[in-house]
């Protein structure tokens, strides 16, 4: 061994046979399946989201009378800022999508019952940190419909008994959108919220290793002798065709659909047609269905039920076991989710 | 005291000096990280409400009965302030804000339908400010009204005295964020 190999042993005393013990857990033969690749998508695109969001905070400035502006220059003016910011947005876009479908994919497997309830809980987290996410990005670009958006956002959190008005304070800085706001939804955007989803990403992924990957057995599968094929290098290569689809997909989105300007923000003008991004097209179309408590009151509570989904299927299925009940919910969940979201892109108000 | 007699007693001052101890540890804890998380959370919430300010619109007789007047606040925004009695108090004036009392969006007046309406939910309130459609309309909700007093004769209304809308949010806030003309260099 060389002498500089020597230095790093004597330092880092970990064998290629330590490494291979550590890394290569065996991996369920169903996860060859790219379904059952979801959950790696969201946390790949959400690297992607830190890299181009360090890139665009070289230029961005959180504060209303320059917020639009920086963003105008990024986009038309700093060399393929255009191309980081629109991979930026696309890449959110798809980070969401990702961990819906791999929620609906967790869901509809039955993949969060015993002893999995704690880590369908830290997702729930990770679903409404994502949800966040978006939504304090979106407010941080300070055009017309951010900015109403943001308003409309805070007024929510308003709505919520007792607690309301503190959050709303907190969120905004002040009563109303004022000169403060946006460097909050900065710091939650780029420090708070990132360092939340680390650290309730450690805590997903060292629960699936402590737990095991639940494991189903297709019919393709029954007559293979061998049950699992090795994480290193087998499941890496998998993760790796899927780093690659997501890249060719995020430029191509990037590159043909590049992230635009809308109009600079009007604290005056509420505009004649406004909507928020696509994942908030539900909640935006339940408020326009419901007086304003009733509807917050209602997603919050839906949102708790979710929450402690894992305990009521439990003890539904208890009593009957052989029971469907939570796929046919599941079915009018998503029929529901898809059919709002529909109804709120298609019309204008 | 004999050597037995410490001895005996000494569990117990031990036992003490430990829980003593760890009492005193674990209340400096929460006392400074308390204080230190009390501090972050004050200091997150806003130092004051916005500040308000009473601004003359007019001698109340220079506004007839039936008729009104528009007036512009500090913010920009445009309220109209009616007159629907006789009497010179403030009853008799109306002056209704434009935020939507659902989620805080503005309205503004459709003369065609004789009404407010707010894009957002939609939302749609009578001339009155009464809310007849949408969610305002179902919860009840009316367009909330500006505080007014009369003082000598002259009307006054109540404002937030700065708002987001005062500042200029155009161009060359930062001039090195402004494009630069080409074609000058030396």
């Amino acid at each position: 061994m060389s002498a500089i190999g020597t230095w790093f042993k004597e330092r880092i005393p970990l064998d290629g046979d330590a490494f291979r013990e550590m890394t290569n857990e065996p991996v369920p033969n169903h996860l060859k399946h790219w379904w059952f690749c979801l959950g790696g998508t969201p946390a790949y695109l959400f690297v992607m989201q830190i890299l181009t969001g360090i890139l665009l905070a070289f230029y961005y400035q959180p504060a209303p009378s320059t917020a639009y502006e920086s963003v105008r220059y990024i986009t038309e003016e700093a060399a393929f800022g255009w191309f980081l910011r629109s991979m930026h947005k696309w890449g959110a876009t798809l980070m969401v999508a990702a961990v819906i479908l791999h929620q609906m994919r967790i869901y509809f497997t039955g993949a969060y019952r015993k002893p999995r309830e704690i880590n369908w809980m830290v997702g729930m987290l990770l679903l409404i940190c994502t949800l966040m996410i978006g939504f304090t990005g979106y407010s941080l670009v300070f055009e017309q419909l951010s900015y109403w958006g943001a308003t409309v956002g805070a007024n929510i959190a308003d709505g919520v008994p007792l607690v309301g008005g503190l959050i709303k304070n907190l969120m905004l800085g002040g009563e109303t959108y004022n000169d403060h706001t946006l460097s909050r939804f900065f710091i939650l955007h780029a420090a708070v919220l990132p360092v939340v989803m680390v650290l309730l990403l450690f805590v997903h992924i060292a629960l699936i290793r402590m737990q095991g990957v639940t494991e189903f057995q297709f019919k393709a599968d029954a007559n293979k002798e061998k049950k699992s094929f090795n994480f290193f290098p087998d499941h890496i290569y998998t993760e790796l065709i899927m780093g690659l689809v997501i890249m060719i997909l995020l430029c191509t989105l990037a590159s043909i659909f590049p992230a635009s300007m809308g109009p600079r923000a009007d604290p005056l003008t509420t505009p004649e047609v406004i909507k928020p991004e696509w994942f908030f097209y539900v909640m935006f179309r339940w408020l326009k269905l419901f007086p304003g408590a009733f509807a917050i009151l209602s997603s919050g509570l839906i949102v708790a039920i979710m929450f402690v989904w894992p305990f009521i299927d439990g003890f539904v299925r208890r009593r009957k076991p052989a029971s469907e009940f939570s796929v046919w919910i599941g079915i009018l969940a998503v029929l529901t989710i898809i059919g709002l979201t529909v109804w709120e892109a298609v019309v204008a108000h | 005291m004999n050597a037995s007699e410490q001895d005996t007693n000494q569990p117990d001052r031990r036992k003490f000096l430990t829980a003593a101890s760890r009492t005193a540890m674990a209340g400096g804890l929460v006392a400074g990280y308390g204080t230190f998380f009390a501090y972050a959370g004050r200091y997150l919430y806003p130092a004051r409400a916005a500040d308000k300010a009473w601004m003359f619109v007019a001698e109340v007789s220079a506004i007839p009965v039936g008729k009104s007047r528009d007036f512009r606040l500090p913010s920009g925004a445009s309220v109209v302030i009616a007159r629907q009695g006789e009497d010179d108090t403030v009853d008799s004036f109306l002056a209704l804000s434009s935020v939507c009392p659902h989620l805080g969006c503005q309205v503004h007046w459709e003369q065609v339908n004789d009404r407010f309406f707010c894009p957002c939910h939609n939302g749609v309130f009578d001339a009155k400010g009464k809310g007849t459609a949408g969610p305002p309309g179902d919860a009840g909700q009316s367009l909330s009204q500006y505080p007014l007093r009369i003082e000598s004769g002259l009307l006054y209304i109540e404002v937030t005295a700065e708002s987001l809308a005062t500042r200029p949010l155009g161009d060359g806030h930062d001039p090195c964020l402004r494009p630069q003309p080409k074609g000058n260099d030396v």
